[in-house]
């Protein structure tokens, strides 16, 4: 794996390099080199494999992170290449000219996530939620406890007590000494 | 007006990029759904078809039928909390993604697993690959007008779900493997049931082999059908079965070995057509190979020993900040979650990534092409997909 | 094609004459002992702690009320209802059960027309499986949280007898994470704590590292942290829902941890400043626990207040009854000098009906707080017990603390079993070991030793620092030659209490033992010493048959103007002191502002 940190970090100045176990490294790359970057991976250092694409949110920070996953078959190792793009314009290139099974993870990351990847296939198609009208829901500030009452029926006739406050109300209502 | 061409040569023509130039309005199509509530499908997916003729011009894969937002709920529950959850992601094989979950798990906590418990988990995961592929097989005997051997495997599968059921206390959905080991030790006798249900099995396959796959009908219908050229394994990131049928050995077990694989011995069952009949047989093979494992498991365990790590009060644990991705081998190829922890008691991210995803979108829709409509069915069976680790 | 093809299928013919594999009656089918089907719960065991429910990701579970269970001391009254609607069947409300009372069975056939049968709370509603022995259980060693306690390091006996050095050495940030995390938050201990403090509230602040946080929440209810982190009776680990199967959580310790952790100049910062002064007074009669409790809460409401103190200083039975090597006197200063920091006046050596009167003190300010505690120790009234060499331990504790010489020549008897017999006895103990380099303490009470009512690790720890201890036996007379003592008579006691409950010891005089003794410390209990109240003031309150102050539940006397409140009203016990001081604070703060 070192020969993947020395490659990353010279020719396309990779940092926060995470060696998870032997055979798993993870490495925070700028978006401007990615595509090179994951293209160098691939024909060079034999990352031939795209394991999976997905998104993190980073609400706080106000950033999305989005991992590609990518391993190595010869040599059993992985690699996982994290880059940040902001919130406030999710923008991120394509890949799927690379793999062309990356055009469903974009298309997902698109719906799921509202991250958009121009020139990807079909990435302004709805994939799994035909007709959604919230924002894109796996982002941090969708509610989906909000979501369901509003949306579902819950049962009636639910209520539950919480130990010490009912305890309070049975034995020391106003506070003083049972 | 001619509905029919019959000369496919010139028909329909071609746009520049290779595409069909399809005119729904000139009444030379059909546009027809598969699914999501069809019998030939496995799960509740649809394929949107194009059809001339009775010959498929064009599809595209509708998920979504069964998305319940896994991923999602996943971040507003304790990690104990999401154990009983992740084993709905897969229906037929849920103990891969609660082994993927657990490993994940204790990869960012840092537990150490009880050799026992590794013990149990390789059995459990290969119970799940048999029960997993008898169902499937018995799909796969349906989508091809084979009641019977359909019959046989699923009654096998369920002497599998029996003894599930005295081992973990579920028949469907386990929620035996926690983090940390397994929930409880195996019961008396356990063994011997186990193995008088492997030799049911072997006795069975054989009359499957002769029924199936030494059937003239079968065989007609599936040699041939849904080439994988090897060389779409890479871009269409196919793994399993439907990759090793295309002669290309990938197996979790022996690349990446976790649990007790390294102490097993076995070789990945690999085909050289890449057809549905290749695939199919790849998998009965494997099968086989899986009976054979459970027996060595069966052996080498110890009897005695820890089968559960101390952990901490799971309803206040904390995971350390970090990220990590851990694999399995499931019965369709490449099962892994990437985990991602904020240090905080609820996980910031869990993504599923399940081998159907690929092999069901990218790959079923370009496979599909040029296929009978007849065949339909039996070439999604023969590709093995479920649709709930698309969507999550 | 092969011929072979066409003709090998046809094999399948052969199970034509094979027997069926198909169970014949499905609805009846037994499933395996492991099975998790519908849940049971044994009401009587279940304590209605409600983690059942805290775990549930389906939120499936309730905690109701149930008819005919009472809420009680470590019992909510509470029990689980469990919608099946909801439910998953994993089982991990078993595996956290705090008591065990929560299985499952292995019933999992019940087909109803009605949804609503499908919602009920196991146990309280009869169903055929309550009786099933089959069914899901958490397995033996398998636990979902810590059961066992992170152990406490302390001074082990050689080196502790030696001085008054402090024994328990208190958790180290690591100890105190891990302790903390065994807390299940279920809060069943907060109806318990005499003070009702916010223990979840303050663990989890410790969980999270906050310890500001888990200061503010300590001082809502009691201003000695310092000091019930070291000498509270702790109550509330007795009911721990985590005792229940294994060792309740440290609560006292966590406690001690947070206020150790905040260096005193620090206090201001973190917690409230008192109000705007509202021009009110309050005098407060004693500085123990209860009056400095009152002091604290009173002063934050922007009330005047001042203490009126006899002793040197302040403190009450704090200082001057709990030994140093139990609650070093800088810790309890600690305390002591918040209260004083917000601005609390405390009159030292100032004895109310001696140095000043009440009268004065009723013409001065609004409201008079009495908290004079319990300082006079009771006589065993055996014969004899009234030799010059037969002591109180009262008043050896608190001449010890002011610095004068107490007695101590060998051999030493002490009478009674409850943590002031245990306080002198190991006070004694180390003077004895700095004096004459052994210990020669006997320690004899009425109580066999399962009902002493001293704490278990006050016993324990007094016979590894070498206190004999010969519980059973009462005090029958005092032998004694002129000066010279000789020693005890005792008789063992074959009951304590009557069927009643009363205090009522029965004895079995054919057997007696002879315990020789220099001197014997009497530590039976102690009296309170009300001289200062003068008789009119006594005669127009409200007392009982005894003689006793009545108060009403804020410790307000029939006198408007007068309360009363810690170990006068409530026997000794220094939580119990700090709860009734805040709660009568909370009642004369309303008096003060004119509110009802």
């Amino acid at each position: 794996m070192d020969y993947v940190i020395q490659e990353l970090k010279t020719l396309f100045s990779g940092q926060n390099f995470e060696k998870k176990r032997g055979d798993l490294l993870f490495a925070t790359l700028d978006t401007g080199v990615l595509v090179q970057a994951l293209k160098h991976l691939r024909d060079m250092l034999g990352f031939r494999h795209l394991v999976l694409i997905t998104a993190v949110d980073w609400i706080e920070e106000d950033l999305f992170q989005i991992t590609y996953l990518l391993r190595n078959y010869t040599q059993k190792t992985d690699v996982g290449i994290r880059v940040f793009v902001p919130r406030s314009n999710p923008i991120m290139e394509s890949i799927h000219t690379l793999w062309e099974t990356a055009a469903t993870y974009q298309r997902e990351l698109h719906e799921m996530f509202g991250i958009d990847f121009p020139g990807s296939p079909r990435v302004n198609k709805p994939f799994i939620l035909e007709g959604w009208q919230e924002i894109p829901p796996y982002r941090r500030d969708f509610d989906t406890k909000k979501y369901a009452e509003e949306t579902y029926f819950p049962r009636p006739g639910r209520k539950t007590h919480d130990p010490e406050t009912y305890m309070k109300q049975k034995l020391y209502p106003d506070g003083t000494e049972s | 007006m001619k509905y029919f061409e019959e000369d496919r040569s010139k028909f329909p023509p071609k746009n520049a990029d290779g595409s069909f130039q399809i005119d729904l309005e000139s009444h030379k199509f059909t546009h027809i759904w598969q699914g999501p509530q069809h019998p030939g499908v496995t799960g509740n997916m649809s394929l949107e078809l194009i059809i001339q003729g009775d010959e498929v011009m064009q599809c595209e894969t509708h998920v979504g039928y069964l998305h319940r937002g896994f991923e999602k709920l996943m971040e507003r529950r304790k990690y104990i909390q999401c154990f009983p959850l992740v084993c709905r992601i897969c229906v037929p094989e849920p103990d891969f993604n609660e082994y993927c979950f657990a490993a994940g798990v204790e990869e960012l906590a840092g537990i150490e697993v009880p050799e026992k418990a590794l013990w149990i988990r390789t059995l459990v995961l290969e119970m799940a690959r048999l029960a997993s592929y008898l169902m499937w097989m018995g799909g796969a005997a349906g989508s091809l007008g084979h009641g019977l051997p359909g019959q046989w495997t699923n009654y096998l599968r369920d002497y599998i779900l029996d003894r599930f059921e005295e081992l973990t206390g579920g028949r469907i959905y386990h929620m035996y493997i926690l983090p940390g080991g397994v929930r409880n030790d195996l019961p008396e006798g356990f063994k011997q049931r186990l193995l008088e249900v492997l030799d049911d099995i072997e006795q069975i396959m054989k009359d499957v082999k002769t029924v199936m796959f030494n059937n003239t009908v079968f065989k007609k219908r599936t040699q041939g059908l849904g080439i994988i050229d090897p060389s779409w394994v890479e871009p269409y990131g196919i793994t399993g079965p439907n990759a090793r049928a295309a002669g290309i050995p990938l197996d979790v077990r022996k690349d990446s070995p976790y649990l007790k694989y390294p102490e097993l011995d076995f070789e990945p069952v690999t085909g050289q057509e890449s057809d549905a009949y290749t695939r199919l047989d790849v998998r009965r093979r494997d099968l086989l190979i899986t009976v054979d494992l459970i027996r060595q498991i069966l052996n080498k365990m110890p009897e005695n020993g820890e089968y559960m790590a101390p952990l901490p009060n799971v309803l206040n644990w904390e995971i350390p900040r970090g990220e990590t991705y851990v694999r399995a081998e499931c019965t369709r190829g490449e099962y892994g979650y990437y985990m991602v922890s904020d240090g905080s008691m609820y996980p910031r991210r869990v993504n599923v990534r399940g081998p159907s995803y690929t092999h069901a979108v990218a790959l079923m829709e370009k496979l599909v092409v040029g296929v009978n409509i007849a065949d339909v069915a039996a070439l999604m069976t023969s590709l093995h997909t479920y649709p709930p680790e698309i969507e999550r | 094609m092969k011929i072979s093809d066409i003709l090998q299928p046809l094999t399948a013919w052969k199970n034509l004459v094979k027997d069926p594999i198909t169970i014949k009656d499905p609805l009846n089918r037994v499933a395996a002992p492991r099975y998790r089907g519908f849940h049971k719960n044994d009401l009587e065991t279940c304590i209605g702690c409600g983690t059942c429910e805290a775990i549930c990701q389906n939120a499936a579970i309730d905690m109701v009320p149930v008819e005919g269970i009472e809420t009680k001391d470590g019992d909510s009254g509470l029990r689980p209802r469990i919608d099946y609607g909801r439910c998953c069947w994993c089982g991990l409300c078993v595996d956290i059960c705090t008591t065990g009372s929560l299985t499952m069975s292995n019933a999992y056939q019940w087909i109803d027309n009605d949804p609503e049968v499908f919602r009920f709370i196991p146990g309280a509603e009869e169903k055929p499986w309550d009786t099933a022995d089959k069914g899901y259980k958490r397995p033996e060693n398998y636990t979902l949280n810590p059961l066992k306690r992170v152990s406490m390091e302390e001074l082990n006996p050689a080196d502790r007898i030696q001085g008054f050095m402090e024994i328990v050495k208190g958790f180290s940030r690591d100890q105190a994470l891990q302790e903390a995390d065994r807390c299940v938050s279920c809060g069943i201990c907060v109806a318990t704590c005499p003070a009702h403090m916010g223990i979840p509230a303050y663990i989890e602040a410790i969980r999270n590292d906050d310890l500001n946080q888990g200061m503010r929440i300590l001082y809502e209810t009691n201003p000695f942290p310092e000091v019930c982190g070291r000498v509270c009776t702790h109550k509330c680990e007795t009911v721990c829902s985590i005792f229940h199967r294994g060792d309740p959580v440290s609560i006292r310790w966590l406690k001690r941890y947070i206020a150790d952790q905040i260096p005193e100049h620090e206090y201001a910062a973190i917690l409230d400043s008192p109000q705007e002064e509202t021009g009110k007074k309050v005098a407060i009669i004693g500085a123990g626990p209860a009056g400095l409790s009152a002091a604290y809460y009173l002063r934050l409401q922007g009330h005047t207040v001042v203490i009126f103190e006899a002793q040197p200083e302040a403190g009450g039975m704090m200082r001057y009854g709990i030994p140093e090597y139990r609650l070093p006197y800088d810790q309890l200063d600690k305390d002591i000098k918040y209260i004083k920091h917000i601005g609390v006046k405390i009159r030292t050596e100032t004895r109310v009906g001696r140095d000043i009167s009440l009268e004065s003190l009723h013409k001065d300010f609004d409201i008079i707080y009495a908290a004079t505690g319990l300082h006079e120790g009771r006589s065993t009234r055996a014969k004899g017990s009234d030799h010059p060499k037969v002591y109180q331990a009262v008043n050896l504790l608190r001449d010890f603390t002011k610095g004068l010489e107490i007695p101590y020549e060998a051999p030493v008897i002490v009478i009674g079993g409850g943590n002031v017999a245990m306080d002198i006895a190991r006070t004694l103990a180390r003077l004895h070991m700095q004096k004459m380099g052994r210990v020669d303490i006997t320690l004899t009470c009425l109580e066999t030793e399962d009902i002493m009512p001293a704490d278990r690790e006050e016993i324990v720890e007094a016979r590894e620092e070498g206190i004999q201890i010969i519980p059973g036996y009462g005090p029958l007379e005092v032998v004694s030659n002129g000066d010279t003592l000789k020693g005890l008579k005792t008789v063992r006691c074959v009951s304590v209490f009557d069927e009643n409950g009363r205090f009522n010891p029965k004895f079995d005089h054919s057997d007696t033992q002879f315990l020789p003794a220099s001197i014997i410390v009497e530590a039976i209990g102690q009296g309170m010493d009300l001289s200062y109240i003068p008789e009119s003031i006594k005669k127009e309150m409200k007392t009982d048959a005894r003689g006793r102050i009545q108060v009403d539940a804020y410790y307000q006397t029939s006198l408007p103007w007068f309360f009363a409140g810690g170990d006068i009203i409530e026997g000794p016990d220094v939580i119990h002191a700090i709860a009734n001081g805040h709660t009568a604070a909370k009642r004369i703060d309303h008096i003060l502002r004119g509110e009802q």
